[in-house]
């Protein structure tokens, strides 16, 4: 997914690398004691009370968790509401694992893994004291038809019964694809051919329970009942966001959803981030959304160490490139661009060495599936890769663009007006310019960079974007980004931005998906020989993985970082 | 603007002398034309301060290049060494004649020299804009005051839309359209990141704010009686424009033009503040302003020194404005703001 | 005079409904703003995205989706967000009225106040050191780019000075006064300072210049003549004659504050006033919202100007014309 205040959807892979050797110190909690448990540390109702001050530059959108698709409001629902599973709430590499929420534990298979079983957990009541029922499950998986979830199409379109439901959504029915029993408190959940995604997907937002009569149509800024330990109590997408306890939750399972500390959250939109960062310096607000200032970094970083966090992410920056279009169409001058840009330079723009490492392989680091190598270096080719990144190679890049006869022709570079991403525009720029074009530079409201890129009538050569990942599975990158099918040329929704499509490799990454049911191992392997061959032909440059810095304020305590929903806004301490 | 009794004069000079000479001995002229001299000088050598005093290449990016400053190698941008080791820092003013005098910004470029070429463009923007709304407000002014009520209401309502529309919409809205797809219209074609778009944006917007004086002048003139005498002796209205109405026109216009480049130049400067001006890697005073706000704790001179450029320049102008209207017509009045 | 007064409120409304289709067709002449896939929301499929269209009216023609949200702007109320769903345009406005009216009137409250005590005095004592002092204030403040004045001031109070000299200053934004009449004059105080700093200048040259050549008129002449003495003259007449052109310029410039013109200002301090929300919409594209807050504006542009032309024109007939 991509991370923009206004469209992420964020599903966090487990890795076993760095990620916590990276971060700095913790105040408070001993991260990975309980990583390897699975389970945050006792409730300890001492530290209950107060309110957590979060602030960002702007609200992000609708409240409604069928069709919000945002990292910032994301964060906020992992304390709110509840689907029939979800990630561990926790921090450290177990946050990847899925574990029984509503549902009393993870479902049985049958009839090959196309039929799941789950049974309800009694007792459950939502924050205007009603029970959840198995009829609020079936409405639910319903309604995210009916108010056409962005994901509806892409992730639920295997329930028996969507195809009806995506054609009509008005009076979706899925009752051969969702059957519930309420006297056994029994769901049973057909799909049409086997997932082995699937219980990622039941865990998302987007597949979260409400109740049966909530509003068919987007809510927009009218919260809908909870079952979590809070409730949104208000919301003026130009003012703040306030959430309180939810009177009637009950600790049920603390894998899946741990009580909350704070007796209240209240997030405040409308301060620049140079704002928000004096602001949590000055003990005004506890947290803040957006990127810290480049100019405050090392301001912060020396002076208040102990309030930053700092944890790798499994996501990339990378520069999709119009491969249907001039001169990119050509594929040594997407290679040599792929030469020529200093992923070292682009990591001092995003803040240095210590937030972010350069990357060029189309898997991050960690993700399954992925294989280390580097063709594009000084030194390597497509033929001999090395292992990773080390220097540019601008000679070699000149020589492609000559050999590939687009020298001089005008390139367009199209990034988000915020700051981070307009210096990562100007550098391209003048890297470009360097190696034989005539690049312009296009900056273009971050609100609507995205969806701009995406469609093909806006003849977008190259652009700067990024990805976090949906899912823990190297389909989430490489076929979600790069898959025939994710082209739809004309739409503002075709994320497959480079236009790419070889039928062959499409083939080979369709056969690695089937294959992931039966044997993972296998398939993650063909995954990373995938990845060799796709970035063989350069349709994207992958700049590096960043990492995510959480600044707090001097008073919160028990900080965990979880790689699915990052900072466990419930679990802070202000009191 | 209201109309003015022409200086009665006996003497044998003509009233443009007569202005020339009060201009030449007010001495707010001098010091506002010496000031705008150096500040044109400054920008004029631009390319000579890059190639021989700070030997870089104020349009390319060195983000991972290097200096040599008192014989010693350091990285223009510098990873910071200290707590958690979080940012990078571009090298501060050096505060010699040399590379980096006032330091290098986000990109690892020579702040100085950039302050230089920024200041060509910003003037050029500047006094290219206020060319433009001055010849058009004027052309407008005049037909929609001379005319008959037709065309005068219609003209004078398009200027009511025109400055209606609160400027920084108008300007945001353009911008964005024309920037990203450039503009074209029958053999005129402008590029997606000409400066001609910024010229002619505020050259645009501007235009009511000028043209409603003048018609308001040109309507009362209209009424004189040496006007009334020209009209009832048969004279053509393109020989009574040119003749009379225009030379009395003209001393308005010419007291406009200092006040116009210098609200050309605030507003190119806010309009690159925005991001919807001057683009990169082209630089103007205002873009500098924008680059220094993401420096702005830790390098704060990158986003000062444009602003008093900006206020210098302003200042002359606006002093030279005073004292050209003051030499044109001591008894002035005027309605707007000046 | 009446005829006047008809004709140019017929030109006022004329000129609100140009505005109203010109935004409009500005909005869907920008490349990229398809409404339809952010609503949707990101990697939307393509049913996702048809079903938006419709459920928006996205599909039908330009002038029916014009008029169909202008009936539900002026006449149902009830126009939505595209960017915040569900959210309704019209109280957003509402709820960031009494910023701005708080940001201006302040403002022009300390402009005047130095522009007539400043401008007056400059008037008065023109042939000594005074008046070339205060001219250059009046100047500078011409002179200097609001939003860059802005930064500055935040930067010493916010940043650098803020432990020390300026703890008292609250943090950036707008405490209603319903709230706490002390956090709303603090956190007003600095944004009033710069904002005025502007208009303090146009205001101080204006008053000035207008003082001065009336000194010479006729009137004054006579005033003299009769025997008063030079400050009273200042004082009681000059002055009192000057207020024309003061009052119709002030008029023209509070509209346009009014309207939300102080959209720097607000976006530096983070005032949340109708200025930032004109801003934030344009950067969103939210079309709805770019619609309500332009009207806003353009309308109290507009009025001012009306009345303004109509006091003239009731002082000056020959100006009737228009």
């Amino acid at each position: 997914m991509r991370r923009s205040r206004t469209l992420v959807s964020l599903i966090a892979l487990s890795f076993v690398l760095s990620a916590c050797g990276s971060s700095s110190s913790d105040s408070g909690s001993d991260s990975s004691a309980q990583g390897q448990e699975g389970v945050l540390a006792p409730y300890d109702a001492s530290k209950a009370g107060g309110t957590l001050t979060l602030v960002a530059k702007g609200a992000a959108g609708t409240l409604d968790p069928h069709i919000n698709y945002t990292l910032q409001f994301w964060q906020l629902y992992q304390a709110t509401y509840d689907g029939l599973l979800s990630f561990r709430k926790v921090d450290g590499p177990k946050s990847f694992e899925t574990v029984p929420d509503l549902a009393e534990a993870l479902p049985e298979l049958s009839d090959g893994g196309k039929t799941l079983t789950f049974t309800l957990r009694k007792g459950i009541k939502f924050s205007d004291g009603r029970d959840v029922t198995v009829n609020d499950v079936k409405a639910s998986y319903e309604r995210i038809f009916k108010v056409s979830s962005p994901t509806a199409g892409g992730f639920y379109n295997g329930i028996v019964g969507a195809d009806a439901c995506l054609a009509k959504p008005a009076t979706c029915k899925l009752d051969q694809g969702v059957i519930v029993d309420a006297a056994t408190n029994k769901i049973v959940i057909k799909l049409t051919a086997p997932d082995a995604t699937i219980n990622y997907k039941l865990s998302l937002p987007h597949a979260v329970i409400l109740p049966a009569d909530a509003p068919t149509k987007d809510a927009g800024t009218t919260p809908i009942p909870t079952t979590g330990p809070y409730m949104f109590a208000s919301y003026d997408p130009n003012k703040e966001l306030k959430m309180v306890r939810n009177p009637n939750f009950k600790e049920w399972n603390r894998e899946a959803q741990p009580a909350g500390y704070p007796d209240e959250i209240v997030y405040q939109f409308g301060l620049t981030a140079e704002a928000q960062v004096n602001a949590i310096k000055n003990g005004q607000a506890d947290w803040m959304l957006d990127p810290i200032p480049a100019d405050r970094l090392s301001e912060i970083g020396t002076e208040l160490p102990n309030q930053i966090n700092v944890h790798t992410l499994t996501a990339m920056w990378y520069l999709p490139m119009n491969t249907n279009l001039a001169p990119f169409n050509n594929v040594k001058a997407r290679q040599a661009v792929n030469y020529a840009i200093d992923r070292n330079a682009m990591v001092k723009i995003f803040g240095g060495e210590q937030l972010a490492t350069p990357a060029c392989t189309f898997l991050p680091p960690g993700f399954p599936g992925h294989k280390d190598f580097c063709q594009y270096t000084e030194g390597a080719s497509v033929e001999s890769p090395a292992q990773s990144w080390a220097a540019p190679d601008i000679e070699k890049a000149k020589q492609l663009v000559k050999e590939s006869g687009t020298a001089g022709q005008k390139v367009g570079i199209v990034v988000s007006d915020d700051e981070v991403n307009k210096q990562m525009g100007e550098y391209l720029q003048s890297v470009l310019n360097q190696i034989g074009y005539k690049a312009t530079l296009k900056p273009i409201s971050s609100n609507i960079q995205f969806t701009y890129i995406q469609n093909t009538k806006n003849k977008v050569q190259i652009s700067v974007t990024q990805w976090y990942q949906d899912f823990p599975a190297a389909m989430d990158f490489l076929y979600i980004l790069l898959g025939c099918e994710s082209f739809t040329p004309g739409s503002d929704s075709s994320i497959n931005m480079a236009g790419y499509c070889n039928k062959a490799l499409n083939k080979r990454m369709i056969d690695a998906m089937d294959l992931g049911v039966t044997d993972q191992a296998a398939a993650d392997k063909e995954w990373g020989e995938i990845d060799q061959a796709i970035m063989a032909e350069a349709p994207v440059a992958v700049a590096f993985t960043p990492k995510q810095i959480d600044f707090l304020s001097a008073r919160v305590k028990n900080y965990n970082f979880s790689k699915q929903f990052y900072m466990l806004v419930s679990q802070l301490q202000v009191k | 603007m209201t109309t003015h009794e022409p200086a009665f004069d006996l003497s044998s000079e003509s009233p443009g002398k007569i202005a020339l000479r009060t201009l030449v001995r007010d001495r707010r002229s001098w010091i506002a034309s010496s000031m705008l001299l150096i500040v044109v000088a400054l920008t004029l050598s631009a390319p000579l301060y890059a190639s021989l005093i700070s030997k870089t290449d104020p349009f390319v990016s060195t983000i991972n290049g290097t200096v040599v400053l008192d014989g010693v190698e350091v990285q223009v941008l510098q990873q910071s060494t200290e707590g958690l080791k979080l940012g990078v820092n571009p090298i501060g003013p050096t505060w010699k004649i040399g590379p980096y005098f006032l330091g290098a910004d986000n990109q690892g470029r020579d702040v100085a020299a950039r302050l230089l070429y920024g200041g060509t463009n910003t003037l050029l923007i500047g006094f290219s804009a206020a060319a433009l709304t001055l010849i058009v407000a004027t052309l407008v002014g005049v037909i929609a005051g001379y005319s008959g009520r037709i065309i005068d209401s219609v003209i004078s309502r398009i200027l009511d839309v025109i400055w209606a529309f609160p400027v920084y919409l108008l300007s945001i809205s353009l911008s964005v359209v024309l920037l990203t797809s450039g503009f074209k219209w029958g053999p005129l074609s402008l590029e997606a990141g000409s400066l001609y778009l910024p010229i002619f944006i505020i050259g645009l917007v501007y235009v009511p704010y000028v043209a409603r004086p003048i018609r308001g002048q040109v309507l009362a003139l209209r009424e004189r009686e040496f006007v009334k005498a020209a009209i009832g002796g048969g004279a053509k209205n393109s020989t009574i424009i040119f003749r009379e109405i225009l030379p009395n026109v003209i001393p308005s216009v010419l007291v406009f033009i200092p006040l116009m480049v210098s609200l050309a130049m605030l507003t190119e400067s806010a309009l690159s503040f925005l991001s919807i001006g001057v683009q990169p890697p082209d630089a103007s005073w205002g873009t500098i302003i924008k680059d220094g706000l993401g420096l702005l704790y830790t390098r704060p001179i990158v986003a000062l020194t444009p602003g008093l450029f900006i206020v210098v320049t302003a200042v002359a102008l606006n002093l030279l404005g005073d004292a050209v209207r003051d030499a044109l017509d001591p008894k002035a009045r005027l309605r707007g703001a000046f | 005079m009446t005829r006047f007064v008809v004709k140019r409120l017929a030109a006022a409304v004329f000129v609100l409904v140009s505005i109203s289709i010109l935004v409009f067709l500005i909005f869907f002449a920008t490349p990229g703003v398809d409404p339809a896939a952010r609503i949707a929301g990101r990697n939307a499929d393509q049913l996702t995205l048809q079903q938006v269209r419709a459920t928006f009216d996205l599909d039908k023609p330009l002038h029916i989706r014009y008029v169909s949200m202008m009936k539900h702007l002026f006449i149902d109320r009830d126009l939505t967000s595209y960017v915040n769903r569900g959210a309704e345009v019209l109280p957003q406005l509402t709820q960031a009225i009494p910023a701005t009216l708080s940001l201006v009137f302040g403002a022009a409250i300390i402009w005047l106040f130095l522009g007539l005590v400043l401008g007056i005095t400059a008037a008065g004592m023109r042939k000594s050191w005074v008046d070339p002092a205060i001219g250059i204030i009046g100047i500078i403040g011409v002179s200097l780019p609001v939003y860059w004045l802005g930064e500055v001031v935040n930067l010493i109070t916010q940043g650098r000075l803020h432990a020390t000299l300026f703890r008292w200053v609250p943090p950036l934004g707008y405490v209603p006064f319903t709230e706490s009449p002390g956090g709303w004059f603090l956190a007003l105080l600095f944004p009033w300072l710069t904002l005025s700093l502007l208009y303090a200048g146009i205001y101080i040259r204006v008053i000035r210049s207008e003082i001065v050549s009336l000194m010479q008129e006729d009137f004054i002449k006579t005033e003299r003549a009769k025997g008063a003495g030079e400050k009273r003259i200042l004082i009681k007449h000059a002055s009192r004659m000057s207020l024309i052109t003061v009052v119709s310029l002030f008029g023209l410039d509070f509209g346009a504050l009014v309207g939300g013109s102080a959209l720097l200002t607000e976006v530096v301090f983070g005032i949340q006033g109708v200025g930032r929300l004109t801003f934030t919409a344009l950067q969103n594209f939210d079309l709805p919202l770019i619609m309500a807050t332009v009207m806003y504006a353009a309308f109290f542009i507009v009025i001012a100007n009306a009345i303004v032309d109509l006091v003239y024109a009731w002082i000056d007939p020959r100006v009737r014309r228009g």
